[in-house]
């Protein structure tokens, strides 16, 4: 393959071709993949270079094929291979010129999901997980199922789940909701089973639970609003007229009537008495301030 | 007596909106009775401690000012002239600048109008602020609102028509300007703001805007913002992890706004900045903004977009890069034959266009254009060519109706 | 023989697909089960779907392709946006007996839904996941265009523009040569092409002329919120009733769907049968498409609503209504794992008159016997 694609080689005729200020250093793919390689040069310079890698990364299949090399070699420090990722990331919005190399890029990448760099792995799982990569998927969930292979912590792995709706994490997930190994956790499975239109009840319950912590009650708000939002409305009501309810909730009800309540809201005076009420006493400013959007859109 | 004010062709309060570029405005008597007198009056702005300023001209070839004197015709004629915000002084609230008409020190007629400009999401005023995100909340609705054809149209399968050829800068426009008329519609006082993704945003990356981010990633909302009812593809919440400190630095390795501008003055190499600093800037971030499938769930996507299109903007402004007749405004690739269909200045662009089938993507979600009040370009199927000329610098008509808060107007 | 169905592990599916191939008796039930509901894919995840699917291509890979898979396989090529199944499928197609000219229509139209989704996957390994060797999708469908010879010749003006495009790797490329080449040979020696069957005669099997026994247990809900019977609704005008669900990720199958039932709305307007003749679109996701998902959904995709035009939820009698249509679809508890494309047509007695499934349908054909069907149904 010849070393330019015809895009840019063609595209900016020598004639037209301007030279580059020197803030900007121009360097072309294979300079800059050397000097990234490199590991007599500093770090910040092999990063400064290694994200030069951005605009040619996908010019050249073996050059390609190079720079993954870089990407998951395990001697190169940290920060060089984390720029390596940030460049190609960046190279996949020039698509469709990156996909050419979206086969080489995504297996390379299927390569890393053991890495022993936390954070690399993490990115890396992340990209293919927002590609709903099956593989990673199995992975993961194998992870949330016997913790000695998880290769993520459980609410990282039920995150990244989150992204497919069409995964099999659902059962896993309310078992984590059961039993969660932390709250984060907790809370990452909840945020999955949002979007299960089976745990309506459940996240009816838990918003109607004080004892819960308010905000694992604030997230089941946007749960029912996005799976019941009849059902939100109705309980965000309740919890407003509640005297003894948590403010932090009482200002997430307040805020689901003014930017998503009905009209009629505004003819509900027992409710308009309170929230009056609220804008002037609450002891809470978030309540406070709750009350004054509600009123600024119901006030009669 | 009886003074009429058109504003952008309109009498309508819809269309009291203005920016930078100038617009078409029309001033009469329609009270002096048949045979009545001329009238002498002068416009100004009307004096208030905050708020948006005008600035007003005869004609497009004349400096615009603080204040202009017309004749009015006794016929009841209309007398043309254009007005501006002026560069510097825009509104913070809708009618927050008005227009006086003065007879000697009478005021004869008083219509408030807005400044709207696009913003610095970081330096936006709390009104301003809570106005965007109660506008998009709304836009999103639990993702049944019209924001999932926003969602839609920025996707894998789209991802052609819109990336990776000189096409980038014109679609993404239409792109924002078609989300920032969704918004008006629900609150015509918003405007989209930006992200300078080369300084700290401490402001915007803040509960009570676009949200605070956890070390996992899941963006933290206080009680009183909408947008923790964020809902996109059935998810609920945003996932959104910064690799840098959005409270001290910029995005990771992006070029500065002034190495941006000096990528070059012909289109062909300041389109590199597709990859450094708009790549690079989408990518400082674990979370969806990070994926060309996922971005678009993700709110902060349009304002980093808002960035990428200002500082496209402000490179047109710099180097007088706004005729699509002229060849370093855009990349024609003539050489090559032209550019992959969607990305040449005659072409329509999709998803507006409504075509579908290859080389196109297979569906064309969301209709047309939405329209504006205040301007009838681009239409419902605009075309590469009309997001050149966005303030009608060349020619005035084709004016789009928005403008960057630090990019003047001739 | 392990028994095919839901409580099986995967590893245990995997095993029951070798035990298959090796039975020559049991080779119906490879095509059975290549049906979105049988229960062997009941509760599993699409991705798990994805790589029995795959594993069941594979295995007619093996043993040459025969008329009753040939629909599946030429779903993939038609609207396929998984790169193992799409491979899988490439690769099935090459075992068939004869090489059609139709074949290539869709092979191209493979080659463009992978251009921005390909991967590498194993064609040996299940799942097909890699990260040392494979093929790519797009490299399997050049491979078959290669072995359609002069089946492919109406193909080779595209196939010799892609040579200058830049959407190809160098490997690619090669390859893009390699089928091009032996299209050509194949062209010069006089092979005839054999124009044995087209996938739309395929797709369009009227299925058996249920009557609509059961259904008055089913109750639809409108994207206003209105309620209606199922009997009600679909008795006394012929329906054309196609169905979808919002949360679908494969804008080949719903979204198109959807746009597609707007242009049957206007063609039927120009017809003359706009008010004779209505059009539904039924969620297969009804828990999660509310009226208000449904609206917006059909909206942006230019749908008209109204009484005669409606998208619709089930609230009562799911299981009647998947039975009644035999709807390819099958579902991770409330959510879909995968399911086919499918456009019915209802007679005025709700009757299904004529079943358009699995591969893109043509609006003209699906108006024609919706008028068909109205007209016998007054007559």
């Amino acid at each position: 393959m010849a070393t330019k694609k015809p895009r840019r080689s063609t595209a900016k005729p020598a004639a037209r071709k301007k030279a580059k200020p020197a803030s900007v250093p121009a360097m072309d793919t294979k300079m800059a993949l050397a000097l990234a390689a490199n590991p007599k040069k500093s770090i910040a310079q092999r990063v400064a270079a290694a994200v030069q890698l951005t605009r040619t990364a996908c010019d050249d299949a073996q050059l390609f094929d190079e720079i993954l090399a870089v990407l998951k070699d395990g001697t190169v420090p940290s920060p060089v291979r984390l720029a390596v990722l940030q460049a190609l990331q960046a190279a996949t919005f020039s698509s469709p010129v990156f996909d050419i190399c979206r086969p080489a890029y995504l297996s390379a990448l299927r390569a890393l999901v053991k890495d022993p760099d936390k954070e690399l792995r993490q990115r890396v799982l992340g990209i293919l997980a927002r590609e709903h990569d099956g593989y990673t998927q199995q992975l993961l969930l194998e992870g949330l199922r016997d913790p000695k292979k998880a290769v993520v912590p459980a609410e990282k792995a039920l995150q990244l789940l989150s992204y497919d709706v069409h995964s099999d994490a659902y059962p896993v997930a309310r078992e984590i909701v059961r039993n969660p190994p932390n709250q984060r956790a907790r809370r990452e499975a909840l945020r999955l089973l949002a979007a299960d239109a089976n745990s309506v009840g459940m996240f009816e319950t838990i918003l109607g639970n004080k004892k819960e912590a308010p905000e694992v009650r604030q997230l089941s708000a946007s749960a029912l609003h996005s799976l019941a939002p009849k059902k939100l409305q109705d309980m965000a009501r309740k919890i407003v007229l509640d005297k003894r309810d948590d403010h932090k909730v009482k200002a997430t009800s307040l805020t689901a009537l003014a930017s998503f309540g009905s009209d009629s809201i505004a003819r509900d005076k027992p409710l308009i008495a309170k929230v009056e009420r609220l804008e002037g006493n609450a002891a809470s400013s978030a309540v406070k301030r709750g009350a004054n959007q509600f009123l600024s859109k119901y006030r009669p | 007596m009886a003074i009429e004010i058109l504003i952008n062709g309109s009498a309508n309060a819809d269309a009291r909106f203005v920016s930078w570029a100038l617009s078409p405005c029309r001033i009469r008597n329609n009270g002096a009775g048949a045979g009545g007198a001329a009238l002498n009056v002068k416009l100004r702005t009307k004096a208030t401690t905050k708020g948006g300023a005008l600035v007003f001209a005869p004609d497009a070839a004349t400096k615009p000012k603080d204040s202009i004197a017309l004749t009015l015709p006794g016929t009841g004629a209309w007398v043309d002239f254009v007005m501006a915000g002026k560069f510097g002084k825009s509104s913070l609230a809708d009618g927050d600048a008005a227009i006086q008409v003065l007879d000697g020190t009478t005021v004869l007629q008083e219509l408030p109008c807005m400044v709207r400009i696009r913003k610095d999401a970081n330096k936006l005023a709390k009104g301003e602020r809570d106005r965007f995100v109660n506008a998009m909340a709304k836009l999103n609705n639990r993702g049944a609102g019209r924001f999932a054809d926003f969602r839609n149209m920025h996707t894998n399968a789209g991802s052609p028509e819109a990336h990776g050829a000189p096409g980038f800068l014109p679609w993404h426009r239409i792109y924002l300007l078609d989300l920032e008329r969704e918004l008006q519609a629900i609150d015509p006082s918003v405007t989209l703001p930006y992200w300078r993704f080369d300084r700290p945003a401490p402001t915007l990356f803040n509960r009570d805007f676009l949200g605070m981010s956890d070390t996992l990633g899941r963006v933290q909302f206080s009680a009183t913002n909408p947008l923790q009812f964020w809902t996109t593809d059935g998810v609920v919440g945003i996932t959104r992890r910064p690799l840098f400190s959005t409270a001290s630095a910029g995005a990771n390795n992006v070029l500065t706004e002034a190495q941006t501008l000096g990528l070059g003055s012909d289109y062909a190499d300041f389109m590199d900045m597709e990859s450094n600093p708009h790549g690079l800037a989408h990518t400082s971030f674990g979370g969806s903004i990070s994926s060309i499938g996922t971005a678009a769930r993700d709110p902060l996507f349009f304002l980093l977009h808002a960035n990428v299109d200002r500082l496209w903007a402000k490179w047109q402004r710099q180097f007088g890069r706004f005729d699509p007749a002229q060849d370093s405004s855009f990349d024609s690739n003539a050489a090559n034959g032209g550019n992959r269909v969607g990305h040449n200045l005659p072409d329509t662009m999709w998803p507006w266009n409504g075509v579908t089938g290859a080389p196109r993507p297979p569906t064309a979600p969301g209709g047309g254009l939405a329209a504006s009040p205040c301007v009838n370009v681009p239409g419902l199927q605009p075309f590469v060519r009309d997001a050149l000329d966005y303030q009608g610098a060349i020619t005035a008509t084709s004016r789009l109706g928005f403008d960057y808060d630090d990019v003047p107007f001739a | 023989m392990l028994a095919l169905e839901a409580s099986l592990s995967e590893a245990q599916f995997c095993a029951a697909v070798g035990q298959l191939k090796a039975d020559a008796s049991k080779r119906a039930v490879l095509a059975e089960l290549l049906r979105e509901n049988n229960p062997v894919y009941d509760e599993r995840g699409t991705a798990a779907v994805v790589r029995m699917r795959g594993w069941i291509l594979l295995a007619i890979a093996e043993l040459g392709l025969t008329e009753p898979e040939l629909l599946y396989v030429l779903e993939e090529l038609d609207n396929g946006h998984d790169a193992y199944l799409v491979a899988a499928a490439a690769r099935a197609l090459r075992t068939y007996a004869t090489p059609a000219p139709v074949f290539a229509q869709l092979l191209l139209r493979a080659l463009g839904n992978m251009r921005s989704r390909d991967d590498v996957v194993s064609l040996t390994t299940y799942g097909g996941y890699t990260i040392v060797e494979g093929s790519t999708a797009r490299q399997e469908i050049l491979r078959t265009f290669a072995w359609l010879g002069a089946a492919a010749r109406e193909a080779l003006p595209e196939l010799e523009a892609m040579r200058g495009e830049a959407g190809f790797s160098a490997a690619l490329k090669q390859e893009l040569g390699l089928a091009i080449g032996a299209i050509g040979a194949a062209c010069a020696e006089g092979a005839e092409p054999h124009d044995c069957c087209s996938p739309q005669a395929d797709a369009w099997k009227p299925a058996p002329g249920a009557a609509p026994l059961n259904m008055q247990t089913v109750t639809l809900e409108d994207q206003d919120g209105r309620r209606i019977g199922f009997r009600e609704l679909f008795t006394g005008k012929s329906s054309v009733v196609a169905f979808f669900y919002t949360r679908c990720t494969n804008p080949r199958k719903c979204s198109l769907t959807i746009e597609k039932l707007a242009r049957v709305q206007r063609l039927l307007r120009e017809k003359g049968f706009g008010d004779r003749i209505q059009t539904a679109a039924i969620t297969y996701d009804p828990a999660f498409d509310l009226p208000d998902r449904l609206r917006a959904y059909g909206a942006s995709r230019g749908l008209t609503m109204d009484d005669n035009n409606r998208m619709l939820r089930t609230v009562r009698g799911m299981a009647a209504l998947r039975g009644y249509f035999q709807l390819g679809v099958n579902f991770i508890e409330s959510v879909v794992n995968r399911h086919r494309i499918e456009v019915h047509v209802l007679n005025p007695r709700g009757e299904i008159a004529a079943s358009f499934e699995r591969i893109e349908w043509d609006e003209a054909a699906v108006v024609d016997t919706a008028i068909a069907a109205q007209q016998t149904g007054t007559a």
